[in-house]
């Protein structure tokens, strides 16, 4: 027993360590939002400090009287919302089929899925600038949206797949004896189940479409810009206006940030799946 | 309804819809990849055969910036892992309920590599760069303007992992912390008691048993980062003139910049292909063998 060194001096280390790691990994994002709240003169005083002089909400002003970029959070906030619908709609009645009525169709379907998701976005955007232009879908809203949907849908699939699979099969049996229908089985008996798996899938089409950057380069130029490319527009036209930069960059991920912090436990869940059969 | 025709009906939307949005447009792509064919005007186009994959294998450009790819990948995947594997050891030895240290990691899990990029060039950009005032003060470098971080050609392009470590080393941590919390117990308690210490207890038990999350994570980690494109996008544009260009960002150049399809979908191609063999590569001699 007396053989090891007190054991809560150990421990000290280690939850001080943890500590210093943890508290200096979210330093960054610190400084972002500090920035975002000093007066714009402060922002480039050389020295930098850390920490406002005084507390400002003029970067802020300015990016919302900014011409294009509210609308950029509409945009932004439009072809998330239609493309979560959109890939749910699609996803959903066949990952339900994948995991349950698993046949030879199925299982190359599902193959099929993880090819498309290690497509580079490059290598579709390029060839969807040419169909969006056929079809006269530049610059719109549902030409983005069926962009996003494109690598959303596989991902809905894998996910959505998953989380039927913990269905028993004998459930939808059960509700077939007891006179459904095969889609009514999985409309009222399945599908009321699985709030949590649909919320969770939801969500990350919701983010992936949020954050997406290159197919909106590509495919917008004027009205349906979303929020990322007007971000980059101001760093690249503006260069140095970089307190309302830090104010865009903080209204853009500030959302999503307290999400991620509300349903850590769900999303690593999600993420680590993902991460298994992506 | 047949069982058969049900499985049918559910799987047609996705199937169409992934063939019209997915299949067609890949198949576009390698078509054009034969053709000498401009943006502006698709329709006039000339055969050319392989001549744009010949062009694109001889490039000196393109395979600068293939390589520049796997430098920045290797880079920003190495450091990654460290630091998560790192930090998801840490999170393990400290036993107890709380877990306020992995709720401020998951932080930038779903942030946007835009945003990551953005806030890591104003720590590293010219002269209000505050990173370099730290380590001055701190007595690292001699003053705040001795590393030009994203003006460098010689560095810029590990400078822009940066970024890219800080967005992705929580996912690598919370990852790995999951997979060490599979680990049994008794396992680790049993090899104790034989008498192996801790760095044997984590050489020839905790290694070994972690193999296949530690394939996942650097599989789907190293893909990630060969298609990158908008972290460098917001912190370079691929400057100081191409020596942040990675391969995506040279695709979307000559076909945005230089109108040039034809070109720009063979490399297009080949990425895809590389991608894909790849992915393939990992399944089957990784994934598989540990799965058993």
């Amino acid at each position: 027993m007396a053989d090891r060194p007190s054991p809560d001096f150990g421990k000290t280390v280690i939850n001080l360590a943890a500590l210093v790691l943890v508290l200096s990994y979210a330093l960054p994002y610190v400084y972002l939002v500090s920035t975002s709240l000093k007066p714009p003169a402060d922002v480039q005083q050389i020295p930098p400090s850390f920490f406002p002089g005084r507390v400002s909400l003029e970067n802020f002003a300015t990016v919302i009287g900014t011409a294009g970029l509210p609308n950029a959070f509409v945009n932004s906030t439009v072809v998330a919302v239609l493309t979560t619908l959109l890939s749910l709609l699609i996803a959903v009645p066949a990952a339900y089929v994948s995991a349950l009525y698993r046949r030879r169709i199925t299982v190359i379907f599902l193959l099929f899925a993880l090819v498309t998701r290690m497509v580079p976005a490059v290598s579709l955007g390029v060839p969807l600038f040419q169909v969006m232009k056929t079809l006269g879908l530049l610059d719109t809203t549902l030409g983005l949206v069926l962009a996003h949907t494109s690598t959303a849908v596989p991902l809905a699939l894998l996910l959505m797949s998953a989380f039927f699979e913990g269905v028993p099969k004998e459930l939808e049996e059960a509700a077939r004896m007891d006179g459904c229908t095969r889609f009514g089985a999985f409309v009222h008996i399945i599908l009321p189940l699985m709030p949590s798996g649909l919320a969770i899938t939801a969500l990350f089409s919701f983010i992936a479409s949020w954050n997406e950057f290159l197919f909106a380069l590509l495919l917008t130029s004027q009205n349906s810009k979303t929020a990322p490319i007007v971000i980059a527009e101001f760093n690249s036209v503006y260069g140095l206006a970089w307190g309302p930069m830090t104010a865009a960059a903080v209204l853009y991920s500030l959302p999503v940030i307290l999400v991620t912090l509300l349903l850590q436990k769900q999303i690593v869940g999600g993420l680590t799946f993902g991460a298994v059969k992506g | 309804m047949s069982e058969r025709r049900f499985v049918l009906l559910m799987l047609a939307p996705a199937v169409l819809f992934l063939g019209l949005l997915v299949a067609y447009p890949v198949a576009l792509l390698v078509y054009n990849s034969f053709f000498e064919v401009e943006l502006i005007n698709p329709s006039a186009r000339v055969w050319v055969g392989l001549a744009n994959y010949a062009d694109a294998l001889t490039s000196k450009r393109i395979l600068e910036t293939a390589l520049r790819t796997l430098q920045y990948s290797a880079f920003a995947l190495c450091f990654e892992f460290i630091f998560g594997f790192g930090a998801a050891l840490l999170f393990s030895a400290i036993s107890g309920k709380s877990n306020w240290h992995r709720t401020i990691f998951a932080l930038p899990l779903m942030i946007s590599p835009i945003v990551a990029g953005l806030l890591w060039r104003f720590l590293l950009v010219g002269d209000i760069g505050i990173l370099n005032y730290g380590l001055s003060a701190l007595g690292i470098i001699p003053n705040p303007k001795a590393i030009n971080w994203l003006s460098d050609p010689d560095i810029v392009i590990y400078s822009v992992a940066f970024a890219d470590i800080w967005l992705t080393t929580s996912f690598v941590a919370l990852v790995s912390y999951a997979g060490l919390t599979n680990i049994p117990k008794d396992l680790l308690e049993a090899a104790r008691i034989d008498g192996a210490n801790a760095l044997k207890r984590f050489w020839h038990v905790t290694l070994p048993l972690m193999r296949p999350v530690i394939a996942v994570v650097v599989i789907v980690r190293g893909i990630d980062a060969l298609k990158t494109f908008d972290l460098i996008w917001i912190q370079t544009q691929g400057g100081p003139r191409q020596a942040s260009e990675v391969f995506s960002m040279n695709i979307y150049q000559r076909m945005v910049r230089y109108g040039d399809l034809g070109e720009a979908s063979a490399s297009a191609t080949l990425f895809l292909a590389f991608m894909i063999v790849l992915a393939a590569f990992a399944y089957w001699k990784i994934w598989r063998t540990d799965n058993g």
